[in-house]
């Protein structure tokens, strides 16, 4: 695509933006319970199959948005962490270049696209994702006339052999933006909210415009708190974490979130 | 003449002749009339004839993703009265047609429309975003008003929608269409 075109001649340790949104979204860590709203959530919002026990035993249960659990310190000192999982959004994403067939790209609104009929499903892009937030349908959706109804007619059906992963709900994005443009306005800030947001009970989850610098999400993502998953790779994702407040951490070993992210997956 | 060039021959029929197939079939698919509806509904009969504005029906078209087909309620908005109390038309096909619907109404039965313009489940088209951008419905769907039977006059295809954004300086991006 040309914008897609565009972004590649530009520098690439910016974000490949150039219509002052940068779609991205904080997560405050202090605040989640792993309650897994946001897991339901974004199933019923995003038509993602069921994943049925044989399904995760062969592990290829898909879920687009997913809480990690950590356990931290001894018996008894033990302390379970919770960090939502989900594309990341990476302004260098590791998963973009691989595509042999332009499938997925990033567009001048800082999302990671993914584009069905495009894909293949060759599958790289998914080994090259280090946060494991890309999921391949490795089955035709298998459903009933009446569960048909069941699905949200805003979001495509994947068929068998391609590859999903989370879109930041960019079915909610376009349709708050033909709303407003409708009445003459501009988008503003907290108009766009995916479903983990909506879903979340704590306010977690904080979705909005990075690029702004009087947003929600921009003003937290300044936090002395904040950090990225796997920083050091380099990706620049547009998804910031807040690191967790631990009044006793002097008592336990030395941890950090981001160090707990490193330390192996542990899917809740 | 030699292996090479014979293959070169043999291969240029092939194109030619898918070409050709290709064509006639976009031809025939354009040019065949549309399905067969479960109600001979008219628009020439209500847009040409009687003047009603596409959105009196079709009123989501301003504001949602969808134009919607009106429900059997709708209909009888007018059809109570005309051909119910007050038997002004003659025609016998449109009486027996107009008796379909009422029929319809009194058993509270909805009517399964045959869709006529079908888009794959990977794309969505919203209805509004190009009714604010000021395009006629007679743009894409030709011109309905005079159609006895509903068919499609465009092929509505990616290339077609593509083309019109680059020309109308629209947004190109994948995910405008494919979410």
């Amino acid at each position: 695509m040309r914008q897609a075109a565009e972004g590649q001649e530009q520098d690439t340790s910016k974000p490949v933006t150039s219509i002052g949104r940068r779609w991205g979204m904080v997560v405050d860590l202090d605040r989640c319970t792993g309650c897994q709203a946001c897991v339901v959530a974004c199933h019923a919002e995003n038509n993602i199959a069921l994943n049925l026990e044989d399904v995760v035993l062969q592990q290829r249960a898909m879920n687009w948005i997913r809480i990690e659990r950590y356990w931290e310190g001894e018996y008894p000192n033990v302390k379970a962490r919770f960090l939502p999982m989900f594309c990341q959004h990476c302004n260098n994403a590791p998963c973009e270049p691989v595509c042999p067939v332009y499938a997925t790209y990033h567009n001048r609104e800082g999302l990671n696209v993914q584009v069905y009929n495009r894909c293949i499903g060759t599958r790289y892009c998914a080994n090259n994702c280090p946060y494991h937030a890309r999921f391949f349908n490795f089955w035709e959706r298998d459903l009933e006339e009446e569960q048909r109804e069941y699905l949200n007619p805003n979001v495509t059906v994947r068929t068998k052999g391609i590859m999903e992963k989370c879109t930041f709900c960019v079915q909610r994005i376009r349709k708050s933006e033909w709303e407003r443009r409708h009445a003459d306005e501009e988008l503003q800030d907290g108009d766009v909210a995916p479903a983990c947001v909506q879903a979340c009970p704590t306010d977690t989850l904080v979705f909005g415009n990075l690029e702004d610098e009087n947003s929600r999400v921009a003003k937290l993502a300044e936090n002395k708190r904040h950090y990225r998953v796997l920083e050091n790779l380099g990706t620049d994702t547009n998804v910031i974490y807040l690191k967790k407040v631990d009044p006793h951490a002097s008592e336990t070993a030395p941890a950090h979130a981001g160090a707990a992210a490193n330390s192996g997956r542990n899917s809740a | 003449m030699t292996a090479g060039a014979m293959r070169i021959t043999i291969g240029a029929l092939v194109v030619v002749f898918g070409l050709v197939i290709m064509g006639a079939v976009a031809w025939l698919t354009l040019s065949a009339e549309g399905p067969e509806q479960p109600i001979e509904f008219m628009h020439s009969v209500h847009v040409e004839q009687n003047d009603i504005d596409c959105q009196f029906c079709h009123r989501n078209v301003e504001t949602g993703a969808e134009a919607t087909i009106p429900a059997v309620e709708q209909c009888m908005i007018c059809h109570k009265v005309i051909n119910g109390e007050n038997p002004k038309v003659t025609n016998p096909l449109h009486v027996a047609e107009i008796a379909k619907l009422q029929a319809h109404w009194e058993n509270r039965e909805p009517i399964d429309w045959v869709r006529v313009h079908v888009m794959p489940d990977h794309v969505r088209f919203v209805h509004a975003a190009h009714i604010k951008a000021g395009f006629d419905c007679a743009t894409c769907h030709g011109d309905v008003g005079s159609m006895e039977r509903v068919k499609q006059v465009r092929s509505l295809n990616m290339g077609d929608c593509v083309g019109c954004h680059r020309e109308n300086n629209a947004p190109t991006d994948c995910t405008i269409c494919h979410r």
